[in-house]
């Protein structure tokens, strides 16, 4: 009988979700395969004309196409970094003895609650108007100056905001890693003479690996799709030094009304996101430890 | 511990919350269209009792206008007016039109989505020309509306001899001028407007001034040496082709020459938003301003205390303004036959009832159309576009008739941007171009 009702339980919490999913995902990705066989503009009315693999084959002679996996790539390796150091060291600092951490925690996880367009909009100023202004003022004209025109340099402005908005939600994950590890264990480190270092590096990193796991494949997955930032802080520019994968796809299909070819871009983007996310995880996965 | 426990049980309900409110809205939005679209379609089925006050020519037909339209257009500027003005409709007639709100950015694709699911307004706009084209399925015959014989000739939108397309308004675009500041008889030659750019620049004024904005920045200035070919439906596609090349067009070589000069004399147009140019003009920071006859409207916040006027971009010693038709009326012609019926009454009410006219001249601010309808525009930018297409010294927009559809956002702006970060020559900014045209164009 028990396991009648739990069957129930579990039905009733879960069919919705699936539900959902498969109408919302599932299915739409699995048309939006067949899609990427056609060469179509996207209109109803209009024809859609079989091209087998020609819109995959074009994928890789695409100079723009290249060149934003480039930017993607770069974009992607500097912010994981960043974003996982600044959040790491926020958790490190928050879950001390610190007075103020509290506050600083809020603080820290403020920027990940403004929507990604707004916060591009708000850099977009900073970079434009008042960095050009700071430079005015002070004559630092080799560092403020307007980023967004200077195709590094809007790179870079791009992962700065980019930190900035995912560090403190990174940090909130590792504060629940820290939080977990038993107070005895790190007290009989201490004891044993172990510094902070050693207690860093040999017992808080190794037991917090499934922290690691988790933020990394968030951190991961979130930077090769980033879009509404990009869209709102450089759109793509100065001359699509900026324009990452999910902009070039999103300009391919609602601007070029290339909805086929640019359906295509989207399912190789979606097979190198989860080969990538997939090896690391299990890469990471491999490396953590269980309390005995 | 208890009280960390309650925190983040709070947060997780609030984001659920979040996620909850956010899907229901856009359900219920897709819902309620839907809705109104059955609504229309069955009420317009069962109904029978017709009011029409204004009856169309195609009323012959038996069908029954419906009791319910639906209207989504791009012009968000206009967009209080034209609630208002359906709102007369209603009173009058006792036919409800739904004015779908944008904002204007994505407005194409919004409307590309809906009329794929046939959940299509009935009245809807496009540029015509390339976006026209594309949709050319959807779109009506117009040609039984009692004033398209009065509409200004090559105005409206026609496919294969069809009248599709009923245009809004006309714009035209040049340069803005001061007219303390110069004096347009001078500036006749791209020489002459280098020259003016460099006296403007020892005076401590800025000559000219573009914007950051896609179709600011090139799009329109990059009209001009199209619009001046003989044939610029045919050049567009000589470039696409590659048969012709821009560097090897003298009125490109012009046209890069005087990019070099913008760029050598006047504020980088990549860090001046269009509220920063119209306003640095408006405060006489700026002598002049490559815009159009729409722009006069961000002049009401400013004391402009100088007239101005608007002249053509000289390139080749071009005198004429380019004026074009920004976008036309189109009605679904996969929406009900009903459906069909009551949008193309509702077009006939507002070109042709006095109430309708008001509010296209007075609360759009539109420059009449129809040969019928008296231009009483206040403003001095439209009444010179008004004046230079009554005496025909006008050029066409091929950036919405020929370009390949995108190309301004997607390729040409990532060349300008390019152009004035670098020291890149004209040559070379034009030979860039080029290949921005074979590329968008395959």
């Amino acid at each position: 009988m028990k396991k009648r009702t739990d069957k129930a339980w579990y039905a009733l919490f879960v069919l919705p979700l699936v539900f959902i999913f498969t109408t919302v995902v599932i299915i739409p990705f699995i048309i939006g395969i067949g899609y990427s066989f056609f060469s179509w503009d996207g209109i109803g009315l209009n024809p859609k004309v079989f091209v087998g693999l020609d819109n995959y084959k074009q994928l890789f002679t695409d100079i723009r196409f290249m060149d934003s996996a480039k930017h993607t790539i770069i974009f992607t390796v500097v912010a994981i970094i960043f974003i996982n150091v600044l959040g790491l060291t926020f958790a490190l600092i928050v879950t001390s003895e610190l007075k103020t951490r509290n506050i600083a925690r809020t603080m820290l996880f403020m920027p990940y609650l403004i929507g990604g367009l707004i916060l591009g909009y708000i850099w977009k100023f900073i970079f434009t108007d008042a960095f050009s202004k700071i430079g005015e003022i002070t004559g630092w004209n080799k560092i403020f100056f307007n980023w967004l025109l200077n195709p590094n340099f809007a790179l870079a402005a791009l992962i700065i905001v980019a930190t900035w908005q995912m560090a403190g939600y990174i940090m909130i994950i590792y504060i629940t890693g820290i939080q977990g590890i038993p107070g005895d264990v790190i007290e009989a480190a201490r004891v044993d003479g172990a510094g902070f270092f050693d207690t860093l590096f040999r017992i808080k990193f190794p037991l917090i690996m499934p922290s690691f796991t988790i933020c990394l494949f968030m951190t991961l997955s979130n930077c090769f799709k980033i879009f509404d930032v990009n869209l709102s802080l450089t759109g793509g520019g100065p001359s699509q030094a900026t324009e990452m994968f999910a902009m070039n796809i999103y300009n391919e299909i609602f601007s070029l009304n290339h909805y086929g070819y640019g359906q295509a871009k989207a399912i190789l983007f979606f097979i190198v996101v989860g080969i990538v996310t997939l090896i690391q995880v299990s890469i990471t996965k491999k490396r953590e430890v269980t309390m005995q | 511990m208890r009280k960390k426990k309650i925190i983040s049980i709070l947060l997780a309900i609030t984001l659920t919350a979040g996620l909850m409110v956010s899907g229901c809205g856009k359900a219920s939005d897709t819902a309620a269209s839907n809705k109104t679209t059955e609504k229309a379609a069955t009420e317009s089925a069962a109904d029978s009792s017709g009011t029409a006050a204004t009856e169309t020519e195609s009323a012959a037909d038996t069908v029954e206008a419906a009791k319910k339209i639906v209207v989504f257009q791009s012009k968000v500027e206009i967009m209080d007016q034209l609630e208002a003005l359906c709102e007369e409709y209603g009173k009058e007639t006792g036919v409800e039109v739904e004015v779908w709100g944008t904002t204007g950015d994505d407005y194409v694709q919004q409307l590309k989505i809906k009329l794929s699911n046939n959940q299509g307004p009935t009245v809807f706009s496009l540029a015509p020309g390339s976006e026209s084209d594309d949709l050319i399925s959807y779109l009506a015959d117009l040609g039984d509306l009692s004033f398209v014989k009065d509409i200004a000739a090559n105005m409206a939108d026609e496919k294969d001899g069809k009248v599709v397309g009923i245009p809004y308004t006309v714009e035209g675009f040049g340069v803005v001028y001061n007219k303390d500041l110069i004096n347009p008889a001078e500036i006749t030659t791209t020489d002459a407007f280098i020259q003016m750019l460099k006296d403007q620049k020892a005076a401590g004024i800025n000559g000219f001034s573009l914007s950051q904005e896609s179709y600011f920045l090139i799009g329109h200035i990059l009209n001009t040496p199209f619009a001046l070919q003989s044939d610029p439906g045919a050049f567009v596609q000589q470039v696409v082709n590659g048969e012709v090349k821009l560097q090897d067009s003298e009125d490109f070589q012009e046209f890069a020459r005087l990019m070099e000069a913008v760029r050598d004399n006047t504020n980088n147009p990549l860090e001046i938003t269009y509220d920063r140019e119209t306003g640095d003009f408006a405060t006489g920071k700026s002598a002049s301003i490559h815009q159009g006859n729409w722009c006069y409207g961000m002049f009401a916040d400013y004391d402009v205390n100088f007239d101005m006027g608007i002249m053509p971009l000289p390139i080749s010693g071009n005198d004429k303004l380019a004026v074009s038709v920004p976008a036309c009326w189109y009605v679904n012609s996969q929406a009900s036959e009903a459906e069909q019926l009551a949008g193309k009454q509702f077009l006939e009410w507002v070109y042709t009832s006095e109430i309708g006219q008001k509010y296209l001249i007075d609360e759009f601010g539109f420059i009449p159309v129809l040969t019928t309808m008296e231009s009483v525009s206040a403003d001095p930018l439209s009444q010179s576009v008004a004046e230079y297409t009554a005496e025909g010294k006008t050029i066409g927009w091929p950036m919405n008739t020929y370009w390949p559809a995108g190309i301004v956002d997607v390729n040409l702006v990532p060349v300008a941007e390019k152009f004035f970060t670098t020291d890149m020559t004209g040559e070379e900014f034009l030979a860039e171009l080029n290949e921005a045209f074979v590329t968008a164009g395959k």
